[in-house]
């Protein structure tokens, strides 16, 4: 394959970009399913609320308040979420938890196109994310002029931010170490007198919450029509059985990785349409707990 | 209780389906239902009870059935028009081919149980829809659909109208007779207990996999049957017969009428379509919601769909102090 330095550049952004939004509903997703064992089939819903609710604020009000905003709604209505109805399915069986989320999934999208309509929203970049940046500027190694669209940039560099946090929120504070000790053994962890069940809930709120940011930043990129979601997801969900079920880490890998694969074969598009797919077959054969998975966990 | 059961009561549920099925044309018309949509809730209740030997009977949920469905559908249609215009070979290579598929892809995601299983085969139907979209569109015919066939011909009858609805109807009744033999033989014991306890009975040393295996290709064929007569029915095939609406629709129609019971299913899916063809004129472009408001209050309140439904009512009005 002949490819300049340039447009190598270019792939390995644009790689990074798509995966930065996998990364973020792919971490909600992982980070629901460690904890509380659900698959919950209306995380895409989750994030078609994030968009519709910024691109509301944000053609409204500006797109500082919808940042300000969209998250916390989204966690608060993760809380009421996992309080109303997926509380009562944890001694349901797996597939019951699938079909209740699914069936939630379809009431959200059908209520969202009923008030929002069904035709794509456009959703205006606030003027400081508009425009392209020089590249070549700054990265002296590219020949000639190298532009990159400036929003997909914040995007990746928002979608990092979000990990770290994550990653701190876990592995620096006590609440951290109880949540990943209930990811280990919640029984255990009820039987040390930790009410484990308050945890669940802030968990699911912290997963709606990303897929908040998700959407403030995402919108623009995903285009705004109840599809995006039930689009997003399927990726997503191969993003998490690739990284392993319940591993943030393997998220993230998995998540860039599948977005530099989609990236470097754009130009093949038999294979672009199929990658992702070949990708979690060759990865259920090979190492069918995932990259990261833990042993024993879904195996 | 008596060991030598009479051929009613073997058959009962058989001999039911078969005069509701072959007298719908008299009575469907009544309830609003037009001419062709009873066809579609034939060829449904086909899908329906093959997908019930695989969620029903061993429990797993398979959210990609609708990966065989299209793929009969696709081969079904490029026999009619490339091949010949008789149904009877297009339907037996559409059901081969889908029978193919249908073994490596169990081979491969049968490996997994539960919430895996699910996503798996959601990922390997989505595959084949974009793979109908870009890869395969000088066949498929992409974006458009498949078009162009002639006439489907069952040898030299014509299959439109009520011919196409009688074929359906056999078909539907032939193959509800044979699900039924499935599930009082050994096998679908089997098939059965691997939705109990699938660790125990490996522990017993059967194994299990042969017979999930088993349960995944029959459902597929069952599948691909009613993919194949989607095409003799309307001769179209559109990208979405791949998509995961089209899996899901299946999976709602399991749900809401009761899985595992093979009746229920079906019941659902005459439900659905109804509801989604003649009640969705009245409620508009909300009828999906509605739907779905419905399929929720199904999953949390009552899990057995429609058949727990008609159980809880006969408990309470038509049974004596001591039950059956």
């Amino acid at each position: 394959m002949d490819m300049t330095l340039n447009a190598f550049t270019l792939y390995i952004l644009t790689g990074l970009q798509l995966g930065s939004i996998f990364v973020l509903i792919a971490l909600g997703l992982t980070l629901i399913f460690g904890t509380l064992g659900v698959v919950n089939f209306a995380h895409g819903a989750l994030y078609l609320i994030a968009i519709y609710l910024a691109v509301s604020i944000n053609n409204a009000l500006g797109f500082g308040l919808a940042l300000i905003l969209v998250p916390p709604i989204l966690f608060i209505f993760g809380v009421l979420m996992e309080r109303g109805l997926i509380q009562r399915f944890y001694d349901r069986p797996h597939t019951d938890q699938i079909l209740v989320t699914f069936g939630l999934a379809i009431v959200l999208q059908e209520l969202l196109k009923w008030v929002f309509g069904a035709n794509n929203i456009p959703f205006a970049i606030p003027s400081w994310g508009n425009g392209i940046i020089m590249l070549h500027d700054y990265l002296p190694f590219l020949e000639g002029f190298v532009v990159y669209p400036k929003w997909r940039l914040i995007l990746v560099v928002v979608s990092i931010i979000t990990v770290a946090a994550v990653f701190a929120l876990l592995h620096l504070t006590r609440f951290g170490l109880v949540i990943r000790a209930g990811m280990r053994d919640a029984e255990m962890m009820q039987f040390l007198g930790v009410n484990i069940n308050r945890r669940f809930m802030i968990v699911f709120g912290l997963g709606s919450m990303i897929a908040g940011i998700a959407g403030v930043f995402g919108g623009p990129v995903t285009q705004v029509s109840p599809e995006v979601g039930m689009h997003l997801l399927v990726p997503s969900f191969l993003v998490v059985v690739i990284g392993g079920m319940g591993s943030l880490g393997g998220a993230v890998l998995a998540g860039i990785l599948i977005g530099m694969a989609q990236s470097f074969t754009a130009p093949y598009i038999n294979l672009n349409t199929v990658i992702i797919y070949l990708i979690t077959v060759i990865v259920l054969l090979v190492r069918p707990r995932g990259l990261l998975g833990a042993k024993g966990v879904f195996e | 209780m008596n060991n030598q059961l009479s051929f009613w009561q073997l058959n009962k549920a058989v001999i039911l389906f078969a005069v509701v099925a072959l007298t719908m044309p008299l009575w469907f018309p009544l309830i609003n239902g037009y001419s062709g949509l009873d066809t579609k809730i034939m060829i449904f209740c086909i899908f329906l009870v093959g997908f019930d030997i695989l969620l029903g009977f061993t429990g797993y949920l398979s959210f990609g059935h609708a990966a065989f469905f299209g793929i009969a559908a696709y081969s079904t249609g490029l026999m009619l028009k490339n091949f010949s215009d008789n149904i009877v070979p297009a339907i037996i290579v559409a059901v081969a081919v889908a029978t193919l598929a249908a073994i490596v892809i169990g081979l491969l995601t049968l490996k997994r149980t539960g919430i895996y299983f699910s996503i798996l085969t959601l990922a390997f139907a989505e595959m084949f829809h974009s793979m109908a979209m870009a890869m395969l569109q000088t066949w498929t015919g992409g974006e458009n659909g498949l078009t162009g066939m002639p006439t489907p011909m069952l040898f030299d009858l014509k299959m439109q109208g009520n011919n196409v609805f009688y074929f359906t109807a056999i078909m539907a009744i032939l193959l509800f007779y044979v699900a039924k033999r499935i599930e009082r033989s050994p096998v679908g014991l089997m098939m059965k207990a691997i939705k109990c306890n699938q660790t125990r009975l490996e522990y017993t040393g059967i194994n299990a996999r042969k017979y999930k295996l088993l349960a995944f290709v029959i459902s597929a064929m069952y599948a691909a049957v009613a993919g194949a007569l989607m095409v003799v029915y309307e001769p179209f095939v559109g990208h979405e017969f791949l998509g995961w609406h089209q899996s899901g629709e299946v999976v709602i129609m399991s749900v809401i009428g009761g899985v595992g019971t093979l009746v229920g299913p079906m019941l659902g899916a005459g439900f659905m379509l109804y509801f989604e063809n003649v009640l969705s004129v009245d409620l508009g472009e909300q009828w999906l919601l509605v739907l779905g408001l419905i399929f929720m209050f199904v999953v949390i309140f009552m899990p057995g769909g429609f058949m727990e439904a008609l159980e809880r009512i006969k408990r309470r009005f038509f049974t004596t102090v001591d039950g059956e």
